[in-house]
């Protein structure tokens, strides 16, 4: 250790080591409060702000603390704030602001040793409640960085008389964080997990989502196609099916009032009934795959047509609606993960006739009367019903129509507008007026919303579907062939099911440049989007692993331990590897003395047990005096005195002989040794 | 009398059962001593045991909210703690402890017994408090760098003459997060020696050889050798007047006589059984201090006999030494405690 210095900070005298440690405590909570300014208001981060720098400021200076009767109305007056701010002080956000504050004025009042371990803990508890916002890899980085802040400190505080630089503390305190790693992820990885709240939480414990809704009017889906944020994430058990293929099927909506389309409930003086059964067949072989969803606040589950059973969440079975829309039995507000088998041959209610099909027929009165009276010349023209989606679809694909994200505003006579008068539109737009056209034209036909599509991660294999996928498509009901998918967007603008959206519209350029456009969207192969891949993947594995590490997911990577630590091979191999790491520690520990130190130690030891230590401040000569005074046989007292002469001779051999050990020294001695019994 | 209430005499039980294991867990520890792990106690302070409530909250609130980093958070910071036991344990393991000097005291003065620490490992040791075992707060703290040493001095009280054994030495230590506490005790193999106290107005040195009925000698009375304070039974003449007159009554003035010396002196010998049996032996043995360190100061040669055993004149620091150690030791009073 060097000498104890105190660190000189670069621009004012040493200050004492008292103040040293209280700056360094208060750059800790610095640290520790830095991510809460994202979402806290702005006059609390300014009132801590401005409480942290007066301490400063008295420490630097060398003034008393403020006395209570100045820091309670404080504090009054800042609850009052919090209060004024979220109208409650019991919510998650008001804690989290009061606990912010309590730190800040703890500061003001420290005045003996416990406050300061009052500070360190609460700071702790303010670095979890930073999770409540955001568990990125980031966010853990800023953690560990945190803990080694209040363990420096917390040992600055313990220290008396020398204390070492600030750097062999940080040092310290990062050996103590790096030790304890392994334990915390032993710990992290065995600790028994259990599900869910224990007991009610907050109203707001949960932020608010933002995805997909069971309504849609023109202008919704449009609208969500600018948010990158992932729905959910796939990964499919085997070769993932083909772009085109990737429907994503959600809420079903039946319902049109001549602007928004919305899903069939059950009206009471309507006499509807929800039918008991739906029929549904599958054949040929199912896909296997796994979803992790965002929380959403809905209660939609989304999958790949056709689900052949219903998912089990934690909570419980998924239920299903006679529209075979999955839901789970409560909102999604965290990240769920669940299972699923979806066949692509599959019928839906496939016979002659379909139960209840007025229900699909119905068109609002007086509207659209273009639109009408061109489905009635459809069902003219075509007997057959796939005719007349096939004249729908030709339609679509030669009449002009485009696709863009931007359409004109339609008025009161939506579909006459879109399908006459604008002709471009977004995939709304297309699904609407084609599923009006089909119910004109008398075939049962309805709004299916959900995503289409999802980007394919190659260093992981997750599709990672977003908000910006959201779809609109259709499905009519055949005869004998039951319910199936058509999507008119595929005929306007192939691109948008084939490539994704990114493609098919590609984002105007900034600024007008062309070059800035192609680098914000690269190619799969570039050195961009590889990182791009690379930081998904990592922060996929850290959603699976550490964010979501249910229960079930302990259970499933306990057992496949068990099967592999707890076989013969791997004990050996562990019994192997504790016996390499205590020899080479005794092989180290050895290495670093002189044998013939070591010799003499040893002769020191011996003659100690035959009743002659060496006394601590004996040398050889002496010792070898005291040895040839005592009373011992005479054959070990000559190897003795011989010994210690020649250990005297090479230890204390004056400069002019520059002779080392000489060759043969240390088995000398051991001979020496070994006769001294 | 009534009996202690069943609470009060468990714990009596329990307590002197627990000074027992202690006197017989560190019964006296001849030369160096090396704290290894047996000799090391580690419990949690109440510092650690907050931290333990700390851990308890951090856990339900990651399984209340399922916040994933929560967990490791806790797990990282109980953790720290493990390790943090195992830290402050090697903070103290394997110093080794050696007795230094113990330095002679009067009776009723504190004695110093100096130990010393070294650190023949490779870890600096860090705030280690030593103090004797009977003191609240351990007042002296160390820093023991890595193949160093250091240096504590510990002040025991002494009360009786003869040799006072060095009180137990308890260290401790909180190092380095000051979540438990590594204590160990000691109990070094050095002592002491305390001299009887040096009487209080002590009469006069016994100049004349001859032993006087109340022990009083006098000298010649040629030369005035300055002043003592009375006795009572001094002759009024022979008190300093003037002094008195100048001493201000007021703040306690007292009565001084004049001593005279000179003419003819005969050898002193300072002398046990010459003392007056009314004073039990500790009363003579503290007068006999009191003289030898007057003589002492006087520079005048000085014999001491004490019963069978009997120092020939000297003056010099040596032979202070070995005048007032015979007088610690009379009678046996020796190996104590």
């Amino acid at each position: 250790m060097k000498a104890s210095r105190l660190p000189l900070p670069r621009f004012s005298s040493p200050l004492s080591r008292d103040k040293q440690d209280t700056l360094l405590l208060l750059a800790s909570t610095v640290l520790v409060l830095l991510p809460h300014t994202a979402h806290l208001p702005l006059w609390v981060t300014l009132l801590c702000g401005a409480t942290l720098a007066w301490r400063a400021l008295l420490t630097l200076l060398g003034r008393r603390m403020p006395a209570n009767l100045v820091l309670v109305p404080l504090a009054v007056v800042a609850m009052a704030g919090v209060l004024h701010t979220y109208h409650t002080l019991l919510g998650r956000d008001a804690g989290v602001a009061m606990l912010v504050l309590l730190v800040a004025f703890k500061m003001l009042e420290m005045h003996a040793r416990r406050d300061l371990f009052v500070v360190v803990f609460l700071c702790f508890f303010l670095v979890l409640t930073n999770f409540f916002y955001s568990q990125s890899i980031g966010t853990a980085l800023l953690m560990l960085a945190s803990i080694v802040a209040l363990l420096t400190t917390q040992l600055s505080f313990q220290l008396t008389g020398a204390v070492p630089p600030l750097r062999s503390r940080l040092l310290m305190g990062a050996k103590i964080l790096a030790l304890a790693a392994p334990l915390a992820a032993l710990g992290f990885v065995l600790f028994p997990r259990i599900d869910g709240p224990l007991w009610g939480l907050p109203d707001d414990a949960h932020g608010a989502r933002s995805g997909l809704s069971d309504t849609m009017a023109p202008g919704q889906v449009s609208t969500l196609a600018q948010s990158d944020a992932p729905a959910f994430r796939v990964k499919f058990d085997g070769p993932p099916p083909a772009q085109p293929q990737l429907y994503w099927r959600g809420p079903v909506l039946g319902a049109y009032d001549g602007r928004t389309w919305s899903r069939l409930m059950p009206r009471p003086y309507r006499g509807r009934k929800a039918p008991q059964a739906v029929s549904l067949s599958v054949r040929g072989e199912a896909r296997r795959y796994q979803i992790t969803m965002e929380p959403s606040n809905t209660r939609w589950l989304f999958a790949l047509e056709m689900p052949g059973a219903l998912p089990q969440l934690s909570s419980g079975t998924a239920g299903a609606s006679p529209e075979l829309e999955l839901q789970a039995s409560a909102p999604v507000r965290e990240r769920i993960r669940y299972d699923l088998a979806s066949y692509v041959d599959f019928s839906l209610q496939a016979g002659d006739t379909l139960d209840n099909a007025f229900e699909w027929l119905l068109l609002p009165y007086g509207r659209n009367l273009k639109a009408l009276a061109a489905g009635r010349r459809l069902r003219q023209d075509y007997p057959e019903p796939m005719r007349r989606v096939q004249a729908v679809l030709r339609q679509f694909a030669t009449g002009g129509y485009s696709y863009t994200l931007e359409p004109p505003l339609l008025g009161a006579e939506a579909v006459d507008e879109f399908l006459y008068d604008t002709r471009s539109g977004f995939c709304e737009h297309y699904a609407g007026a084609f599923v009006f056209l089909m119910r004109a034209a008398g075939i049962p036909a309805r709004v299916v919303t959900g995503y289409q599509g999802g980007e394919l991660n190659p260093i992981d294999g997750y599709f990672t579907v977003r908000q910006s996928d959201a779809h609109a498509w259709s499905e009519v009901w055949l005869p004998r062939q039951g319910w199936v998918r058509i999507d008119p967007t595929a005929a306007v603008s192939p691109d948008r099911v084939q490539r994704g959206l990114a493609r098919a519209l590609p984002a105007p350029a900034p600024f007008g440049f062309e070059g800035l456009g192609r680098l914000l969207q690269p190619d799969p192969d570039s050195l961009l989007a590889r990182v791009r891949y690379a930081i998904g993947a990592a922060n996929n594995g850290w959603n699976q692993w550490v964010l979501n590490y249910t229960p079930q997911r302990q259970h499933a990577l306990m057992e496949s331990l068990q099967d592999k630590l707890f076989s013969w091979r791997s004990a050996a191999l562990f019994a192997l590897a504790c016996a390499v790491l205590l020899l080479a520690r005794k092989l180290s520990r050895q290495g670093r003395e002189d044998p013939v130190d070591r010799l003499y130690s040893a002769l020191c030891q011996r003659l100690g047990q035959l009743g002659l230590p060496r006394a601590p401040d004996e040398g050889p000569t002496a010792y070898a005096a005291r040895v040839a005074g005592a009373a011992l046989a005479p054959e070990p007292k000559a190897a003795a005195a011989e010994f210690l002469r020649r250990y005297s001779a090479w230890r204390y051999a004056p400069p002019t002989q520059p002779q080392p050990h000489g060759a043969g020294l240390p088995t000398i001695l051991k001979e020496l040794l070994s006769r001294v019994r | 009398m009534a009996r202690l209430p069943l609470g009060a005499r468990v714990f009596g039980w329990l307590r002197g059962r627990r000074s027992t294991w202690r006197e017989r867990s560190t019964a006296r520890d001849r030369g160096e001593v090396e704290l290894n792990q047996r000799r090391v106690y580690v419990l949690p302070t109440r510092a650690g045991l907050g931290f333990g409530a700390l851990l308890l909250a951090l856990l339900i609130g990651s399984v209340n909210y399922d916040l994933g980093l929560g967990f490791g958070l806790t797990f990282v910071a109980a953790a720290c703690g493990l390790v943090d036991m195992f830290y402050t344990y090697r903070n103290l393991a394997h110093l080794h402890l050696r007795p230094g000097r113990a330095s002679a005291v009067f009776a009723g003065e504190e004695a110093p017994f100096e130990l010393l620490l070294a650190n023949r490992t490779r870890l600096s040791r860090f705030a280690v408090w030593v103090d004797v075992d009977t003191a609240q707060d351990p007042r002296h703290a160390v820093d023991v760098p890595a193949g160093g040493g250091a240096t504590v001095v510990l002040s025991g009280a002494s009360s009786r003459r003869g040799w006072m054994q060095a009180p137990r030495v308890r260290l401790a230590t909180r190092f380095p997060l000051g979540l438990f506490n590594a204590w160990s005790y000691w109990q070094p193999d050095s002592r002491a020696l305390v001299y009887p106290f040096p009487e209080q107005d002590a009469p006069p040195l016994p100049v004349s050889g001859y032993p006087s009925p109340d022990g009083i000698g006098s000298a010649g009375s040629d030369d005035f050798a300055g002043v003592r304070s009375y006795q009572p039974g001094d002759p009024l003449r022979q008190l300093a007047w003037r002094h008195i007159a100048r001493l201000d009554p007021s703040l306690g003035g007292q009565l001084v006589t004049k001593q005279f010396e000179g003419g003819a002196l005969d050898e002193l010998v300072l002398d046990l059984d010459a003392l007056p049996p009314r004073l039990d032996l500790e009363s003579k043995l503290s007068r006999l201090a009191r003289w030898v360190l007057e003589a002492e100061l006087r520079a005048l040669p000085y014999a001491l006999r004490l019963g069978r055993q009997s120092i020939e004149a000297a003056l010099g620091p040596a032979h202070q030494a070995a005048c007032l150690e015979a007088l610690a030791l009379y009678g046996g009073a020796g190996e104590d405690r």
